[in-house]
């Protein structure tokens, strides 16, 4: 009779289909029938008898009925609530009785929450973005693929010649737009000069995009050139009194533009920003072009359209994809194909080139994303770390509910319940820190402007969630544990009855977070040293005492004259752009020669190296001829390197031809910085040209700056009564410059401080824990003659060993990782050294003894007679 | 109110009364197979025992376990009053239509 037991699989599957409804008669007879089968035949003919009664009852009405009956019955869904309730209040019980864990998850869970909550209301606030036009399921917008010689990249921008082309030929599209997104100029009106940005664009425009119209005929909107629509701000701004369609105005450039309508502010939730919209017609341009460069140079110009409703777009692809094997040939340098992307996936959508308005990328927003689970999740291995330690504490309960007849499930809600209840206490502490940062956050933003992040009931939904998933991220593991406790070892064992699987676990999880926290560390150490480092770098040329005015619509002659009798006025020089932030290239071709090479350029004046403190290798400055033609440059040492020039004396004399014009090289400088520090010096020179100056660079001399400048202002009101007198000092604008390292130090350095708060926090959690249990052998310890000393050693001794394996762990990963890092942001950075680390090192062990010290020197510091006496 | 029964039902019941007190799931789908000499599944049989408790025909419970049954207890069942009147009906009902057949039916 061996091996006479009914088939196991379908005895499982019966058992599992069956659920909790009561079938142990039906369990029964099937095991009666199986072993009268297999008397009267065989075990094979049973066992297939077996698996088809089984299949027989579960399709059965029978077991459908016991099943409902068990799920359903009145005093079930009772006792259900019932339990719940208990699990509730002893989750508060429990809370009120270890106040200081509560204090310690509650903390850490907020933390770590916080940053999320940040993120959250991001995504809640970006999901709304366009969801205000009526047609916004219909409106598409068509990207290119621009192919550049051998550089492909996707844009935004697609030729306004393809609008033309889809409204003749296209059955798809309803309507089409063009929107050419160049429109800055001043707007003068009464007296009041303005400058706006806005957008030109057809008629259509409001067909397509819903902005409310507040005063004018939708009819006859823009369809004019020299027509304008404002909204109601800019408005606002010119006009003082109310009616204003039909107001004429002039526009710097374009002339003079009747105002055809005020639109409402457009709303926040929009990609299209925009104060100002001038009809398409209005364009200077828009008809003198030719038709190649019209289909290969089509910045800014954008392109949407209008479906019906639900229309296949396989047929406007395909009728895509002719039009760009008509106009573009496989040989031409500039090639373009098109894409359809939908209103609604362009925010959140991938990163184009040339976006319009703000763009909110996708790959920005996992980064994001992913810095937001870095911070959150050791908070919820923290909380779990806590629960597992204090395991001994509750398996006695957890035994004696399991003994009374509990489910594994039962034990699973009851935890996860607490966990919850404890995460969505977190979760108004977390609402509050929330509301701290958000504003300084948002001011780290380029898009500030187009996000709200006041708390709107979908935010508030989005957070409950939230909560409840990470509640169940941070309960999971405590509650399995404590599901598959062993009612008999839990209530039978005093002490440990710890496994070493969970024991391994939770110091994995500290050393994570440590490694976490180390990262975070030497970021901000080798951050803040790049930044120094880029400060105080020496671009090869002077920055002190140099103020910079933008000359606008003053010519240098005539700011000369007037600037330079003034008594602080040292020197004036002259420039096209500004030295060490960024310089326009060009080509140039080494006379009589075919092949032309990449060259940096600015146009300066003779005073100008001078000024900057630049140094002449050999040969000599500019000298002062105004009207004769353009002849000369200076070049420096990295354009003799690309030109093979051996000497700087060899090179005086040498001509090029630059723009088709012969010049030559008549001084070569001392390299210098004439980029950020971003790139490497490339090939650089001087050319002499006033009529290409914008700059005017004042050496400075006097020690009150505040009455200087309020005497240039005079000055600069007499020569220009209607622009604003600009001037900046040099060296802020440099340091302005790289005010994004300031951005990155800050949000490290916050996000460290989350970092390195939660795993401290953890780690106190864990210290309490342990000390508890300690304190009997700490006192038996004491009598026996340790010293305090010996014992906070002895306590803290596990600690340090978890922080130097997460050190050895972090520091090769991490070392590569941001000596990459630096080299990418900035060619010429700082190299991460050996002191670096070894300062982390310091703070991070620093920091994590510290948080313990109160524990162990507590306990080391305690009567033993005191933990003895109990006994 | 006048209850119908299937026949099945009928014979269900009428099988449940003539095993007595030893009247079980195994025990049932036996006697009916001996008797009526067809295969009877047992998904079939325990929907049409839950339904006949449903009507109010059958009563059951639980007792008697043995080894062969892996130590589980075995529901009982037997007819309710309202379980033999509704036999009683149908007996009636066949009985009179038996009685005014004007065709000959005996062999």
């Amino acid at each position: 009779m061996e091996h006479l037991h009914p088939p196991k699989l379908a005895a499982k599957l019966f058992d599992w289909y069956s659920g909790h409804a009561n079938v142990e008669d039906l369990r029964g007879d099937l095991e009666e029938n199986f072993y009268r089968n297999a008397k009267k035949t065989n075990i094979r003919y049973a066992r297939k008898t077996y698996w088809k009664q089984v299949l027989s009852l579960i399709t059965s009405y029978a077991l459908w009925k016991r099943k409902r009956k068990a799920n359903h019955s009145e005093t079930s869904l009772f006792n259900q609530l019932t339990m719940l309730q208990n699990y509730f209040k002893i989750a508060f019980r429990n809370l009120v009785k270890q106040k200081y864990f509560a204090v310690i998850n509650i903390i850490g869970l907020a933390i770590g929450m916080s940053v999320s909550l940040l993120f959250i209301a991001v995504i809640s606030y970006l999901t709304n973005y366009e969801s205000f036009h009526e047609n916004k399921d219909q409106i598409y917008r068509i990207t290119s693929t621009l192919t550049e010689g051998t550089n492909t990249q996707q844009y935004a921008i697609a030729p306004a010649a393809l609008a033309v082309k889809l409204k003749e030929e296209s059955a798809t599209v309803e309507k089409v737009v063009r929107i050419n997104s160049s429109f800055d100029a001043v707007i003068t009106h009464a007296h009041k000069e303005i400058p706006l940005r806005g957008y030109y664009t057809d008629p259509d425009f409001f067909a397509l995009f819903t902005f409310p119209l507040l005063e004018g005929n939708l009819e006859t909107l823009l369809d004019k050139p020299n027509q304008i629509v404002l909204t109601a701000s800019a408005a606002k701004k010119l006009f003082a009194e109310e009616t204003i369609v039909g107001k004429v105005i002039t526009i710097e450039g374009i002339g003079e533009c009747v105002v055809s309508g005020v639109l409402a502010d457009v709303p926040k939730n929009t990609h299209l920003d925009f104060e100002v919209l001038c009809s398409y017609s209005t364009l200077p341009s828009a008809q003198a072009r030719s038709q190649q460069d019209a289909w290969t140079n089509f910045y800014p110009e954008y392109v949407y359209f209008l479906t019906k409703p639900e229309t296949d777009m396989s047929a406007l692809l395909t009728q895509l994809s002719g039009i760009e094997k008509e106009m573009y040939k496989a040989s031409d340098d500039v090639r373009a194909s098109f894409q359809i992307q939908a209103l609604e996936d362009i925010t959140m959508g991938p990163e184009l080139r040339a976006g319009l308005g703000v763009q909110w990328d996708s790959l920005s927003l996992v980064i994001f994303g992913t810095l937001c689970l870095l911070i959150l999740l050791p908070a919820c291995f923290n909380y779990s770390n806590i629960s597992i330690a204090r395991a001994l504490k509750r398996s006695k309960e957890i035994g004696l509910r399991k003994a009374l007849g509990s489910l594994k499930q039962q034990i699973f809600v009851q935890f996860i319940t607490e966990t919850i209840v404890i995460t969505l206490i977190s979760l108004l502490l977390a609402c509050f820190i929330f509301i701290l940062i958000r504003a300084e956050f948002q001011s780290m933003l380029v898009a500030a402007n187009k996000l709200d992040l006041s708390l709107t009931p979908k935010m508030l939904i989005g957070f409950l969630i939230f909560a409840l998933l990470a509640g169940l991220v941070a309960g999971m593991v405590p509650a399995l544990y404590f599901s598959k406790l062993n009612p008999i070892q839990a209530l039978k064992s005093s002490g440990s009855t710890k496994t070493a699987s969970v024991s391994s676990m939770r110091k994995g999880l500290t050393v994570l977070q440590f490694v976490l926290s180390f990262s975070f560390i030497i970021g901000l150490v080798v951050f803040s040293k790049q930044y120094r480092y880029t400060l105080n770098f020496d671009f090869g040329f002077q920055q002190a005492n140099l103020l910079d005015v933008p000359l606008q619509d003053v010519s240098s002659q005539n700011f000369d004259a007037h600037f330079s009798s003034l008594a602080s006025v040292n020197n004036i020089s002259y420039s096209s752009d500004i030295l060490g932030i960024n310089a326009i290239e060009t080509y140039v071709i080494a006379y009589g020669q075919q092949d032309s090479l990449q060259v940096f350029q600015m146009f300066v004046n003779e005073h100008y190296l001078e000024n900057l403190g630049l140094t002449l290798l050999a040969g000599e400055n500019f000298k002062k001829e105004e009207n004769s033609l353009e002849r000369s440059i200076i070049v420096n040492e990295e354009f003799l390197t690309k030109h093979n020039i051996a000497t700087p004396a060899d090179a005086l004399g040498k001509v090029y031809t630059v723009d088709s014009v012969d010049l030559q090289i008549i001084g070569v400088v001392k390299n210098f910085h004439f980029m950020n520090l971003r790139e490497p010096i490339y090939s650089f020179f001087f050319r002499y040209n006033p009529s290409q100056f914008q700059y005017a660079n004042l050496s400075i001399a006097s020690a009150d700056i505040a009455s200087t400048l309020v005497r240039m202002e005079e000055v600069w009101h007499k020569l220009s009564p209607d622009t604003p007198f600009e001037a900046i000092f040099f060296e802020k604008e440099i340091a302005d410059a790289y005010d994004s390292y300031k951005i990155l130090l800050k949000i490290v350095g916050f996000l460290g401080v989350l970092a390195i708060s939660i795993s401290c926090l953890g780690l106190l959690g864990m210290v309490v824990y342990t000390t508890e249990g300690k304190t009997k052998e700490v006192g038996i310890r004491k009598v026996m003659g340790a010293s305090a000393a010996s014992i906070t050693y002895l306590l803290s001794k596990e600690y340090v060993k978890l922080m130097s394996l997460a050190v050895i762990l972090a520091t090769p990963i991490t070392w590569l990782f941001f000596d990459k890092l630096l080299s990418q942001l900035q060619y010429y950075s700082v190299s991460i050294s050996i002191w670096d680390v070894a300062i982390s090192i310091v703070i991070l062990i620093t920091l994590g003894l510290s948080s313990i010290a109160t524990q162990t020197l507590r306990t080391a510091a305690t009567n033993p007679a005191e933990t003895l006496k109990y006994e | 109110m006048k209850v119908y029964l299937g026949e099945f039902e009928e014979l269900v019941l009428l099988t449940v009364a003539s095993l007595g007190e030893d009247a079980y799931g195994v025990a049932i789908q036996e006697a009916i197979e001996m008797y009526s000499g067809r295969e009877v599944s047992i998904g079939a049989l325990h929907s049409t025992i839950t339904r006949l408790e449903e009507k109010g025909l059958l009563k059951s419970w639980t007792g008697g376990a043995t080894q062969e049954r892996g130590g589980r207890r075995k529901r009982y069942y037997d007819l309710t009053r309202e379980g033999k009147i509704a036999l009683n009906n149908t007996k009636t009902l066949r009985d009179e239509l038996w009685s005014i057949s004007k065709v000959k039916l005996s062999f």
